[in-house]
């Protein structure tokens, strides 16, 4: 319990971080808030009023940081503001309608890429020092350093464009009602690249980890006395090596979120994903303010519930940490 | 006497038999080679008109050349610079910031809870969207992409150095030193740091590969200097053209030289990495 409650705190203080970096950046940055924040320039003067008003732009700082702390609990939806692009939709209900399909592939890319990674643990434990192992760590470091969008970037022209197998962008064929079979053939139809691309990419990560873990365990006593026992390599790498080694791999969920999210963005503008991703590449091009200082405060709530969820696996899964 | 039957190897030859430094080395050599001599060899230049636009890779132009006919070669040679300089500028700070953190979180009790809790917060950011709305706000200046890249990048060294600074600290040398009116500066910066350092210099090398791969991706998203050309506006301007003109090449050889330069950082970081820790714990 004592390992949520530290892991807890940590949550609260990213929290409270990202309230602040939405909060101060934009009035610090060059330029006038009020043109960042209400569009002066971009929108209807109606409208500008209207959201200088509910983000008390003309009042003096602390009211402006009271007023954003009502704006964001007092709410729901929070209220970060209208998207230029999109007017006058408010940046919560974007998010609203584009999260699904970013889940959808963060879920299974996660899932995907742990099992290849463990059964990709499984053969190097059999042939350790072997051939394998040592092919599959250049491969892995080399592939860890291959930029991802470049990745997409190839596999998108050799299956979409050239040989026209897979989708060119999109998550589902406009065509299909949603509920029917061919909405769902179409949906996973249109996955199968970008997850490839990023289970991938976990798995490069993971299994590093992996390694290392394992390399740890392949010191312990315990091995040593199963193979002294005669136990087969089999035996012993299923056994032991393996359900030892797994654990970093579990709190691998909890920290690589952010990093799942950071490439989910990049995979998501190659491929055309309509996902929070694609979403916030837009309003970079757009310069959309809102919906950019929108997007980091969701983000990271995001990595929070990872983070969450990884820990609470984590604690299940291992008895050290139940004080 | 005769040489005793075990003999730890020196600094050096560990790292000479270490395989995938060797091929990071060689790799490196050979990128640092192609970028410094191209400029004076090849003939094109990346802004001007070299001859026919979209054309595949051929005698005269190896790589291709855009939608403008500008020559993709030069492109590659003449953007390494911008690319290579904020990744190694950037992971020099990162590193000096990150080592200082390590050091006095592992070593000061009082300091080893914020700075354990801001290294935890960086780590737990999207660091893409992060730089994205910095760059946004603040012009993508290739100050403010360095800017950027450190206050992401400093947790990673930090993270590494932190808990061995702390290990090391209870070592009973440290006990022996205190004991014997050496004060807590002194021990820090003469007996942890050098133990330690060969960690951050590990490390370093790994940021920089880490740190050229995001500034090219923060780039290719559009948060570049387009007033010089660097590797991330080649993909850019890629991604803008090279899809519905079928230019496969325009970002498939950019692509492979970074992958390349990354690879040969990350190889090197990564053996390197190998050899420093396991020293530690003695």
């Amino acid at each position: 319990m004592h390992y949520l409650v530290k892991r807890g705190l940590t949550y609260v203080a990213v929290f409270i971080a990202v309230l602040n970096i939405i909060f101060f950046l934009p009035r610090f940055a060059p330029g006038n808030a009020a043109d960042i924040l209400a569009g002066s320039t971009r929108l209807p003067a109606q409208a500008v009023v209207e959201i200088s008003a509910r983000l008390g732009l003309n009042q003096p700082m602390y009211v402006q940081y009271v007023d954003f702390l009502k704006n964001i609990f007092l709410t729901f939806p929070p209220y970060l503001g209208v998207s230029y692009g999109y007017y006058p939709v408010q940046v919560s209900y974007l998010f609203d309608v584009r999260a699904g399909w970013t889940f959808l592939l963060i879920a299974t890319s996660l899932a995907v890429g742990e099992l290849m990674t463990y059964g990709m643990g499984s053969v190097v434990s059999l042939r350790r020092g072997g051939k394998f192992e040592i092919g599959s760590l250049y491969s892995v470091i080399t592939f860890n350093s291959t930029p991802l969008f470049w990745f997409a970037m190839i596999l998108l022209y050799a299956f979409a464009i050239y040989s026209n197998i897979f989708p060119l962008s999109g998550s589902v064929a406009l065509f299909e009602t949603p509920g029917t079979l061919g909405y769902y053939q179409s949906v996973i139809w249109h996955m199968i690249l970008p997850v490839v691309v990023l289970s991938l990419s976990l798995m490069a990560e993971s299994f590093l980890i992996l390694r290392g873990s394992m390399q740890d365990v392949l010191k312990s006593d315990y091995i040593l006395t199963a193979k002294s026992r005669g136990l087969s390599n089999w035996n012993i790498s299923s056994g032991y090596i393996l359900r030892n080694s797994l654990l970093p791999l579990i709190s691998v969920v909890s920290f690589s979120t952010a990093s799942m999210l950071s490439r989910v963005i990049l995979i998501e503008s190659v491929f055309g994903y309509p996902g929070l991703g694609d979403l916030l590449v837009d309003a970079v091009l757009g310069r959309d303010y809102p919906v950019l200082t929108g997007s980091l405060f969701y983000l990271t709530l995001i990595v929070i519930a990872g983070g969450i969820i990884g820990d609470i696996l984590l604690v299940r899964l291992d008895p050290r940490l139940r004080s | 006497m005769e040489a005793p039957l075990l003999r730890e190897r020196s600094l050096r030859s560990k790292i000479i038999r270490s395989r995938p430094a060797i091929a990071g080395m060689i790799l490196l050599a050979g990128i640092l080679i192609f970028v410094l001599i191209g400029p004076y060899v090849w003939p094109y230049k990346p802004f001007q008109s070299a001859g026919p636009p979209n054309l595949p890779p051929n005698l005269a132009h190896p790589f291709g050349t855009d939608n403008m006919g500008e020559d993709l070669m030069s492109q590659v040679i003449y953007g390494a610079y911008p690319t290579l300089v904020v990744g190694i500028v950037s992971a020099l700070g990162a590193t000096l910031i990150g080592f200082l953190a390590g050091l006095y979180g592992g070593y000061y009790e009082k300091a080893k809870a914020p700075i354990s809790l801001a290294t935890d917060i960086v780590l737990s950011f999207p660091s893409i969207a992060l730089l994205i709305v910095i760059g946004s706000l603040f012009l993508p200046s290739d100050q403010v992409i360095i800017g950027g890249l450190i206050v992401i990048l400093w947790a990673t060294c930090s993270r590494a150095i932190l808990p061995q600074v702390s290990s090391l600290k209870r070592m009973p040398y440290i006990d022996a030193a205190k004991t014997s009116g050496l004060r807590n500066r002194k021990i820090l910066w003469r007996i942890i740091a050098p133990a330690v350092y060969p960690v951050a210099i590990a490390y370093f090398i790994l940021i920089v590969s880490v740190g050229i791969i995001i500034a090219t991706s923060i780039g290719y998203l559009g948060m570049g200097n387009f007033s010089e050309i660097s590797w991330g506006t080649i993909f850019y301007y890629a991604q803008q053209n090279a899809f519905f003109l079928g230019d496969w090449w325009w970002v498939l050889a950019p692509g492979l030289m970074l992958a390349l330069t990354a690879s040969s950082f990350a190889l090197i970081g990564f053996s390197l990495e190998e050899i420093m820790n396991p020293r530690l714990r003695r």
